[in-house]
C-alpha cells in the first residue's frame, strides 16, 4: 500500500480555463460581466434595456446559459452584435470550459462588453469562476427581502447588485431596510442599485456603473480567482 | 447540486494521480473542501459512490476534511475568519469588503493505492 500525497486542486480545471478566458477577454480590450440570480428576477428583461442603450457607442455580445431551450437567445437576439445560447443540460450553473467554447463564436476584438447571463441559480454560480471581470446579482422584490441573508455566499462576491422589478413595491410587503441591513454585514463594496426594466427606474444609474466599470476596465481588482491552491502557489 | 461535477473532476485527478504511480488499485482518498464551495459532504460521498464505479478507484472510501474560510480586508488589511453563513464583516475596521484567502477551493490531498510488488518510498510518497 503506498500512500500518495498530491495536493492538487480538483478545480484546476475550471480555475485554469476561468483565467484563461480572463486574459483573452483583457487583451480584447473588453468588459465581461457575468449575470446572476434566481429564475425570473429579470437578468434577460434587463438586458433587453440595457443592450439597446449601450448599441450607439458599444458593440455587445451575449452568452446565454439555461439547461433547456434558446428563447433567451432568441429574445436578445437582434439587441447585440452576436448572441449565443448556451445549453447545459442538467448543468445548474456555467463553467469556465462552457464559456471558453462560448467565446470561440465570437469575433472578441470587435466586442466592448460581454454580458454573460448565468444560468438561474443562487447557490452553485457561486463556486465557479468564469472568468469574468465584474459580477452583478439581481434580486427581485417578488422573491422576499430575506434573500441576502438566505444566500450570503453569492452576494458577498457581488460587485453591484440589482434590486429589480421595484415597480411592483406598492403591492408587496417588502421592507428594502431589510436588504440593506443584511448587507451591511455581508458585503459593503457592491453598490445596491434600485430599478425596474419597466419603469425604467433606475436604469441610469444601472448604465452609469457599466459605463465606468468599462472606463476602469484593466484596473480591475487582480483577486478574482484568489484562495485556491493554484493561486496560492504564484503568490 | 454541484457536487457530481465536483466528484467528476476529482476522480480525474485520482485516476492521474494514480496512473503515475502504477497503481493497480485506489483504496482510499481525502479530500479538503473549502466551506465556499457549498459542498454538502454527504451528497458529495453520494456522488462519490456514483462516479468511482467501474474504475481503478471502485470501493474507495472518501475522507472529506471541512476547510472554514479565511478572507482579508480589503480596507484594513486583517485577516480573519467570517462565519460565511451569516458575516463577512472585519472585526477590525466593521467593513464587509474582503478578499477571500482560503476555503475556496477542493483539493485532493491524497490517494491510498495498492502498487505492483512491496511498498517503496519514493518522493512525495509514504511507505
Amino acid at each position: 500500500m503506498r500512500k500518495i500525497n498530491v495536493v492538487e486542486s480538483v478545480l484546476q480545471a475550471n480555475d485554469a480555463l476561468a483565467r484563461e478566458n480572463r486574459e483573452r477577454m483583457t487583451r480584447a480590450d473588453l468588459l465581461a460581466v457575468n449575470l446572476m440570480s434566481a429564475p425570473g428576477s429579470g437578468k434577460t428583461t434587463l438586458l433587453e434595456k440595457t443592450l439597446p442603450a449601450l448599441a450607439p457607442e458599444h458593440a455587445c455580445a451575449v452568452l446565454v446559459g439555461d439547461l433547456q431551450t434558446t428563447r433567451d437567445a432568441e429574445r436578445l437576439g437582434n439587441l447585440a452584435a452576436a448572441v449565443t445560447q448556451i445549453n447545459t443540460g442538467q448543468g445548474c450553473h456555467l463553467d469556465a470550459a462552457q464559456v471558453a467554447e462560448g467565446l470561440r463564436s465570437l469575433e472578441l476584438a470587435d466586442v466592448d462588453f460581454l454580458f454573460i447571463e448565468n444560468v438561474g441559480n443562487l447557490v452553485c454560480p457561486a463556486a465557479f469562476d468564469l472568468g469574468e471581470h465584474q459580477r452583478v446579482v439581481l434580486l427581485s422584490t417578488p422573491e422576499g427581502d430575506d434573500k441576502v441573508a438566505k444566500y450570503p455566499t453569492l452576494f458577498q462576491l457581488a460587485d453591484a447588485i440589482l434590486l429589480t422589478k421595484v415597480d411592483l413595491l406598492e403591492v408587496l410587503e417588502y421592507n428594502i431596510g431589510r436588504v440593506r441591513d443584511d448587507l451591511s454585514r455581508i458585503n459593503t463594496r457592491a453598490p445596491l442599485i434600485e430599478l425596474s426594466s419597466h419603469s425604467g427606474q433606475g436604469l441610469t444609474e444601472w448604465l452609469t456603473w457599466l459605463r465606468d466599470q468599462y472606463a476602469a476596465r484593466g484596473n480591475a481588482p487582480g483577486d478574482r480567482s484568489a484562495g485556491t491552491a493554484s493561486s496560492r502557489a504564484r503568490e | 447540486m454541484h457536487e457530481m461535477s465536483i466528484a467528476a473532476s476529482m476522480l480525474d485527478v485520482v485516476l492521474q494521480a494514480a496512473e503515475q504511480a502504477g497503481a493497480t488499485r485506489v483504496e482510499a482518498v481525502e479530500v479538503e473542501v473549502g466551506a465556499l464551495k457549498l459542498v454538502v459532504p454527504e451528497v458529495l460521498q453520494v456522488a462519490w459512490e456514483a462516479v468511482r464505479a467501474d474504475t481503478l478507484a471502485d470501493g474507495a472510501p472518501l475522507k472529506i476534511e471541512e476547510i472554514p474560510a479565511e478572507a482579508e480586508c480589503r480596507q484594513c488589511g486583517r485577516h480573519f475568519e467570517p462565519d460565511i453563513a451569516y458575516s463577512f464583516l472585519c472585526p477590525g475596521c466593521n467593513r464587509a469588503d474582503v478578499r477571500i484567502v482560503c476555503g475556496n477551493d477542493i483539493v485532493l490531498k491524497s490517494v491510498i493505492c495498492e502498487v505492483n510488488g512491496a511498498p517503496s518510498t519514493s518522493a512525495g510518497t509514504e511507505p
